[in-house]
């Protein structure tokens, strides 16, 4: 990894070079993140997900180098009309990557065309799963807490503060990941997929279960109206088991569907199906 | 008169439906949009600002949420269409009784099926914008791949998520009073108690992301038992949490390391925390 930091330094001061072509502008690198920070989603397709965001954030690049070079231009454009997902916003740590590897192959130094393919096919899981499980799983969950206990009583503010903090996290986040990932170039692939990385995703992943498991302790409602004699008087059930083991029927809820999910291998169309002949049988026999 | 506010309130919806789609690129893709105004508790502070009533608007919004505050969207795959149900939900309740227990009955019934049928409809035509943004990479057309991946989508994204939005808020008025007064108390019963229970799925898909192996589901437990018997906030948890991943990291320990000399682990301790 310490070599990577030396090169990285290097390449930066040779980005201008070679086939007397120049490297690109701070301008066109923001043009390429903004291109696929706002398109990211824009032609979405169960067939194609992401896949054209990437042809389309290429567009002012191929206009750049590959003017007078139709075949390489066309190269350029279908190998990024690929089918591609990920977690958009840290994922922008990918197109760094590429980004930097295409211009590159642009540029003329002996970097193989099929390895910005690579790059994207053998990142775009990882990240997507460290992504996914960052953003839906810690930040935007912690502040829409946050931002609910502001709201009580239907205060703005509560709206307000989230707006504000998942504006500024959101943007900022997709933005390191483009420049770190431009900076660091190939030498990024080490750093996502090595040990050390792994380390650091294991422990990620650690405070987002943790965070999981506070979710699901605080948004299922699910309670029994059955009343249940008790010597001489009548007590709620509810009121039992709270004493015994508290939201232990939501609990139930979580776990049954993680276990259809993950050991049964259900969709999550089927598992509401499931879900809601539970709630409808429930309310008829009146357990719920 | 009455009904030309409406009919520019509900429009107003159906367009903020739109902008907080999670296809829709202008605020800035999902970001903006999906992150920020496709979340319920925002939808509602806005549909409040339309409807003039922004307490009315904020609570319908804050109960809405709840039910899909561990909504997830992986690989195009939804366990509920957030935006339809957020939008048609706090809307249609904001224009009839401005009740968030009507908000969240109209929400999850949206989410669950128009919300849904109209996601899987368009998640499946929109091939055919790719396969015409594809025939453009391959013919060198550079305006035919932003007109196949941004414009044309787009435009017909609008159709998909303003247009059904905005007439249900106008002509739904009379449909909503009209369930309020027939439909059989059981299945509103059933639609709340489902409403209750529909986050457990959202949260059960982020489990089967994260965890790896069933003896990590302590951690889970550990999270779950701190809120539900400690009675701790989820801010005092995120500080617990990320104080248990800090331990965990170290104890995962430098795969290698034990040969080579400690002076690398410190710095490669900095490069990393840069990185993330």
């Amino acid at each position: 990894m310490k070599n990577g930091v030396i090169s990285m330094k290097e390449k930066e001061t040779k980005r201008i070079s070679e086939n007397g072509k120049e490297g690109l502008t701070k301008k066109e690198l923001r043009q390429i993140w903004l291109r696929w920070g706002f398109t990211h989603l824009a032609s979405m397709s169960y067939e194609k997900l992401q896949s054209h965001a990437w042809a389309y954030s290429f567009i002012p690049f191929a206009e750049k180098y590959y003017k007078n070079d139709p075949e390489a231009k066309r190269r350029l454009l279908t190998r990024h009309s690929l089918f591609y997902n990920t977690e958009p916003q840290t994922g922008a740590l990918i197109n760094g990557i590429v980004t930097s590897m295409e211009e590159e192959i642009a540029l003329g130094k002996k970097v193989p065309e099929s390895m910005p393919v690579n790059i994207k096919t053998s990142l775009m899981g990882p990240l997507a799963g460290l992504g996914d499980s960052i953003i839906q799983g810690i930040i935007v969950p912690t502040l829409l807490s946050i931002a609910m206990g502001l709201a009580n009583g239907g205060n703005p503010l509560g709206p307000i503060f989230y707006i504000i903090s998942f504006g500024i996290i959101g943007p900022l986040v997709s933005y390191l990941c483009f420049k770190y990932g431009y900076r660091l170039g190939v030498n990024a692939v080490d750093i996502v997929t090595g040990e050390n990385a792994k380390r650091i995703t294991d422990s990620f992943n650690v405070l987002g279960i943790m965070i999981v498991g506070g979710l699901a302790a605080s948004y299922i409602t699910l309670a029994t109206p059955i009343k249940i004699p008790m010597g001489d008087e009548v007590k709620p059930l509810q009121d039992v088991l709270d004493g015994i083991f508290p939201k232990v029927l939501p609990l139930s809820m979580v776990l049954l569907s993680w276990w259809l999910i993950s050991a049964k291998q259900m969709t999550a169309t089927k598992v509401i199906l499931i879900l809601t002949a539970i709630c409808t049988l429930g309310v008829i026999i009146g357990i719920f | 008169m009455m009904d030309v506010t409406l009919f520019i309130q509900a429009m107003l919806v159906g367009i903020l439906c739109y902008l907080g789609a999670i296809e829709t690129p202008w605020a800035f893709g999902i970001t903006g949009g999906f992150y920020i105004l496709g979340r319920p508790l925002v939808a509602g502070f806005l549909i409040g600002l339309i409807f003039g009533d922004i307490q009315a608007g904020v609570l319908c919004g804050l109960a809405v949420q709840a039910v899909f505050i561990a909504n997830l969207s992986t690989g195009g795959a939804t366990n509920s269409e957030i935006t339809y149900a957020g939008y048609g939900g706090i809307g249609l309740a904001m224009a009839t009784t401005k009740d968030p227990a009507i908000a969240v009955t109209l929400a999850v019934l949206i989410g669950q099926t128009f919300g849904l049928i109209f996601y899987n409809t368009r998640m499946a035509l929109y091939s055919f914008w790719n396969t015409r943004a594809q025939k453009a990479a391959e013919n060198l057309d550079t305006r035919g791949i932003a007109l196949n991946h941004l414009y044309y989508p787009a435009i017909s994204t609008f159709f998909f998520r303003a247009v059904p939005v905005w007439l249900a808020i106008f002509y739904g008025k009379g449909a909503v009073n009209w369930m309020l007064n027939n439909v059989p108390q059981v299945i509103t019963d059933i639609i709340s108690v489902l409403g209750g229970v529909l986050p457990a799925l959202g949260i059960a898909l982020l489990m089967s992301i994260i965890v790896k192996e069933k003896i990590q589901l302590i951690f889970f437990f550990a999270g779950f038992v701190l809120l539900a018997f400690a009675k701790l906030s989820m801010i005092s948890l995120v500080f617990l949490a990320a104080l248990v991943a800090y331990i965990v990291y170290l104890s995962i320990g430098k795969p290698q390391a034990a040969t080579t000399a400690n002076t690398n682990v410190s710095d490669d301790f900095v490069e990393d925390d840069d990185l993330f």
